[in-house]
This record gives C-alpha cells, structure tokens and sequence, in this order.
C-alpha cells in the first residue's frame, strides 16, 4: 500500500473504524510470562502451530477466527489515523524508528520495504494491456515467536501485503 | 500492492488497485497474513533476506480510502498474488531501543538496506505481471530481529 497520502484521506469514516477496532479484543495488559522451557519449545518449532503443516495459511486477515493461534496486534497505531489501525510506517509517515511488526508478544525476524516499478495489467477477456507503475508497496515479513491470543507461545512466519 | 494510472490529463496519478489480504473493515490484525515458515530466509550478518510466497488470496479495494474507510465502492474483487522480495547490502546499522509510548515498546537490531520485488495476480478478468526483480527499488528498506510486547518488558526486567 501507499500510505504516504494517508493525512489527506482522513474521512468520517475513519471515526467509524476506529469504534470497529476499540472494540477488537486486544489483549493490551502484560501476559504471563514464560519460563525457559516454553521459550525454548517455541523457539525450535516444537510448539503446536495449530494444525497441520501448512493449514489455514493464506486465510486472508482476520476473517478467520483461529482463536488457538491468532496473532495479537500491536495496542498502538500510526497517529496519522488516529491510532485506529494497528501498524506504523517507518520513514513514510511515522518516525523511521517505529515499530516496523504488526504482531504484539513477538521476538523474531522482520523486514520491511516500499516499493516501486512498472506492472503490466492484461485483461484476459480483451487481451487488452496497460502499462502502469506500482508506488511505495509495503511489504513486510516477520518470522519468530509470539504469544498467541490464547496465551500460548507459537512459532510462525507473516507477511504484511 | 499498490497500482496507478496517470492521467493524460493534467498528468496526475490515480490509484486504481489496492491488493490486501484483509476483508473490510480491517480491525485487528493489519493487512497481515500468515505464510509458510520457508516463505522468509533472513542472513542478518550479510544483510540479507528474502520473501517469498504464491498465490495469496487478496482483494482489490481500488484504492486505499475504500479499504479503510468504505470497503464497498467500489466493492472489493477477490485475487490472489504471488511475490518475491530481497533485501540486500548494508547502509547502514542501528540499534533501537523505543520506549516512546506511541511508536515504541521495542528493541532490536536493523540493517538499512535495499529491496526489490517482482510479483504476478490475478484479479478478475485482469493479470497482473510486474517487470522484472531488478527493475525495482525501494525508497527505505530495513531488516533486523526485535521484541515487543512481553519480551520487551522481559528485555526491561532483565535491566532493572
């Protein structure tokens, strides 16, 4: 996404969201922490990871309810939405020094990049095609472990789209 | 993914796709999904890293005010996407330790680097091929390993 033009898009709706998202069980006091041995399981893949390899991945967003392994989102968010939607933008809208994860609980690998080139779109129908530049995509990973909702420790990999 | 077409116009740039993983409205986790463990390899002591993953299903919202703020208008299509990212070389190396009750609540150690992408969809009735790897730049780019949340405060305790 392009968010460097997010101040301009402030709209009502933007209020409505953020009701949408105050309501969103986010588990913003410390959980328990973990002993050495959690973290250790954890750490070498041995944790349950809720299923079978490679289940459920690509459920878009949220629109799954995986209770046993959802992530947590980070409490805050980017104060050029008002703090409604849980990620920053390091360096496009946010101090470089924000934090660049959008899961909370998390200790592990993270990358983050805004990208830009030239994409060719076909319609497959008209064989039409145009030529248009793609701007400031961000993308991320981000790869370790993390404190599920259900308080449990899991290991997983993601990637903001 | 972000794509615009200019306008011959007055040379503007309109933004006519915003591909996401997340169903309107976006609560919760952002535009965050889970992929495969050998979707990621990170070498953090070269500075490098790469990401990879097929057909990810997405939904194009045309633009993004339409997937925050409206999340029918246009009504979103589904797609899926496919990319490949790499991060490459050392510009430079920071240590950040961000308490700031806002943007912080994390510690970790980063590479300023570079990336590039290339990545296909399908959208509808359109495909979507983006030029090669190479083409492609990146106005930041960073990798590194942090904590947040309880192993931040861990981190806190283990100070005190």
């Amino acid at each position: 996404m392009y968010i460097g033009d997010l101040s301009a898009w402030k709209t009502a709706g933007l209020t409505r969201l953020y009701e949408a998202n105050r309501d969103f069980p986010i588990t913003r006091r410390s959980p328990p922490r973990m002993t050495r041995r959690q973290f250790a399981r954890a750490v070498t893949g041995t944790a349950v990871l809720g299923g079978a390899p490679g289940a459920g991945l690509f459920e878009p967003g949220i629109a799954k309810e995986r209770e046993s392994f959802t992530p947590v989102p980070i409490p805050g968010g980017t104060p050029v939405l008002n703090g409604a939607y849980h990620f920053f933008a390091p360096n496009l809208i946010d101090p470089i020094d924000a934090e660049p994860i959008t899961i909370t609980n998390m200790n592990g690998f993270v990358g983050l990049a805004y990208i830009s080139r030239m994409v060719t779109q076909t319609n497959t129908q008209t064989g039409e095609t145009l030529r248009l530049p793609f701007l400031n995509s961000d993308m991320r990973f981000m790869q370790g472990v993390f404190r599920g909702a259900d308080g449990e420790l899991h290991r997983g990999s993601f990637a903001l789209v | 993914m972000d794509v615009y077409q200019l306008r011959a116009g007055d040379q503007t740039l309109t933004q006519i796709h915003d591909l996401n993983p997340t169903t309107f409205p976006p609560v919760g986790l952002f535009w965050t999904v889970q992929l495969r463990e050998d979707s990621v390899e990170v070498r953090l002591e070269k500075g490098s890293a790469s990401l990879q993953a097929w057909d990810v299903p997405i939904l194009d919202y045309g633009n993004i005010p339409n997937a925050l703020f409206t999340g029918d208008n246009p009504p979103p299509i589904p797609g899926s996407v496919s990319f490949k990212m790499v991060w490459s070389g050392v510009n430079q190396r920071v240590k950040i330790r961000n308490t700031d009750p806002i943007f912080g609540g994390f510690a970790g150690e980063f590479i300023r680097n570079t990336a590039q992408m290339e990545w296909t969809a399908t959208v509808g009735d359109s495909t979507f091929v983006s030029d090669p790897l190479a083409t492609s730049s990146s106005i930041f780019a960073e990798i590194g390993h942090e904590r947040n949340g309880c192993f931040f405060e861990e981190d806190d305790d283990k100070r005190r």
